[in-house]
């Protein structure tokens, strides 16, 4: 059916969006420039170099769009999109990435950032990236979507591995571990616990087994990585 | 009626290396009619067969108890329901059987229910609406420890994260018996029925409730349900 002819010029006359871009790099700001002068839907208002004045952009001029890049000085890019998240202000988030990491794009999707497009994707993609998600859109490619489901794979071991070792191992274990993760020797350990070396053999030799390794290193090493003790020194 | 699913006739015996090879499918869902169709679907291919078919989960566990074989993927109905429902089933088959391949299978199951499947230990879920090769596809990628995920949107990827996170965070907080006491309190039973369904005192469980909510941070049942149903502990409604 033919439109009537004034619904027609309406649909000609474009909405502006309102684009705020945060980039620590000229050259990328350069481009986001360029692709909303060449758009007649996007309108370019705020420039930043660094998340903290992204933020104050963003609060004050309240734009439709934030091509926001990830890596920033000050505050990181995922930061400024869960302060922009809580805040509830009503801003359509692009993200501008080095590379493709299922982390970092998970951690995207969770923060409901509609678009995620990879720097080296080029001047082309960026800005048609851009008017899509300004538009409603949202764009993750192929490859960004199954690295997250792949990244949400290891969550879920991740989550579920830890949680079957953490409930077999006693608190007392836990503790012995968190010792040795500070470096301490089953001597030191034996003696902070008030126990002797022998029973804290006897404690590592059990963590060994429920931990499925065969030297100290390893145990820390598996224990750390899924998350039952911090390595960080107090 | 015999449970096992037609088989089209193939080149090499059942015990010879070529049916070793393929790989072996268990199918698990409340409704014969899916699971046969799912078997007809499997056994047409002439890398996988379906190996054994369970109503239940209890015959899910005794069936793959019996199979002699190293690659095995469970695909399995998210709609088991009772005691021993289908969460249960994976949970289970991941702590006796941590070699195979579990897939969660579903129609238009929500984030929550998803996220259930994976923090339990599936490798992944696929929607019955998904195209046959498509669903092949990542029958064979689970079987190889691989994440798969279709059907759902993608949008939905982000809060099936979530979902899995608010899950670990209730299992850690609460004891055993506690998520026990949630669970039959879901039901809308007074303490006095959850003591007698449990075998217990009353105060036994008024106790347990008062600390549910102390550490779930709430106030009262209604917002503990809540909590446990977003955490995907408890299901309000029906599951499909």
């Amino acid at each position: 059916m033919q439109a009537p002819a004034d619904t027609e010029a309406r649909r000609r006359q474009p909405v502006l969006r309102r684009v705020v871009v945060v980039d620590d790099h000229p050259v990328l700001r350069g481009v986001v420039r360029l692709a909303c002068n060449a758009s007649p839907t996007l309108e370019a208002v705020g420039e930043a170099e660094d998340g903290r004045t992204a933020l104050e952009l963003c609060r004050r001029l309240k734009p439709d769009l934030l091509v926001l890049d990830l890596l920033l000085p000050e505050m990181g890019g995922l930061e400024v999109a869960r302060v922009v998240r809580e805040e509830g202000l009503p801003i359509r988030i692009l993200a501008l990435s080095g590379r493709t990491d299922g982390k970092v794009v998970l951690e995207c999707m969770r923060l409901d950032v509609e678009g995620f497009v990879r720097k080296t994707a080029g001047v082309q993609a960026i800005s048609e990236a851009m008017e899509l998600v300004a538009a409603g859109g949202r764009v993750y490619s192929a490859d960004e979507e199954r690295e997250a489901v792949a990244e949400l794979g290891r969550v879920a071991r991740h989550v579920h591995d830890a949680d079957g070792v953490a409930s077999a191992l006693t608190p007392r274990e836990t503790e012995i571990l968190q010792m040795l993760g500070h470096g301490l020797t089953m001597r030191q350990v034996g003696n902070r616990l008030g126990i002797s070396p022998r029973t804290v053999e006897t404690h590592i030799a059990k963590l060994y087994r429920k931990l499925d390794v065969r030297t100290r290193v390893q145990a820390v090493a598996r224990a750390a990585a899924l998350g039952l003790i911090d390595l960080e020194d107090r | 009626m015999s449970k096992q699913p037609a088989k089209r006739p193939r080149a090499e015996p059942p015990g010879s290396a070529a049916a070793k090879r393929r790989l072996g499918v268990l199918v698990v869902d409340p409704l014969a009619v899916v699971r046969a169709g799912l078997a007809l679907l499997i056994d047409d291919r002439p890398d996988m067969e379906v190996l054994a078919e369970a109503g239940s989960a209890d015959d899910a566990l005794e069936a793959m108890g019996r199979l002699r074989r190293t690659r095995v993927v469970v695909l399995t109905g998210l709609g088991l329901e009772g005691p021993h429902d289908s969460f249960w089933l994976i949970r289970t088959l991941r702590e006796l059987f941590p070699a195979a391949g579990i897939v969660g299978c579903g129609a238009n199951a929500d984030p929550t229910a998803i996220s259930r499947a994976l923090f339990m230990g599936a490798d992944g879920y696929v929607d019955k609406a998904v195209d046959p090769i498509e669903f092949l596809r990542c029958l064979r990628k689970a079987s190889e420890g691989e994440m798969v995920l279709a059907g759902p949107p993608m949008e939905w990827v982000g809060a099936i994260a979530d979902g899995i996170e608010r899950q670990r965070d209730m299992e850690l907080k609460l004891t055993e018996r506690e998520r026990e006491v949630l669970v039959v309190a879901a039901e809308g039973l007074t303490a006095r029925e959850i003591a007698e369904r449990l075998g217990v005192a009353e105060r036994t469980i008024t106790t347990h409730l008062g600390r549910i909510y102390g550490k779930l941070g709430v106030s009262g049942r209604i917002a503990a349900i809540r909590q446990a149903a977003s955490a995907g502990l408890v299901t309000v409604g029906s599951r499909e």
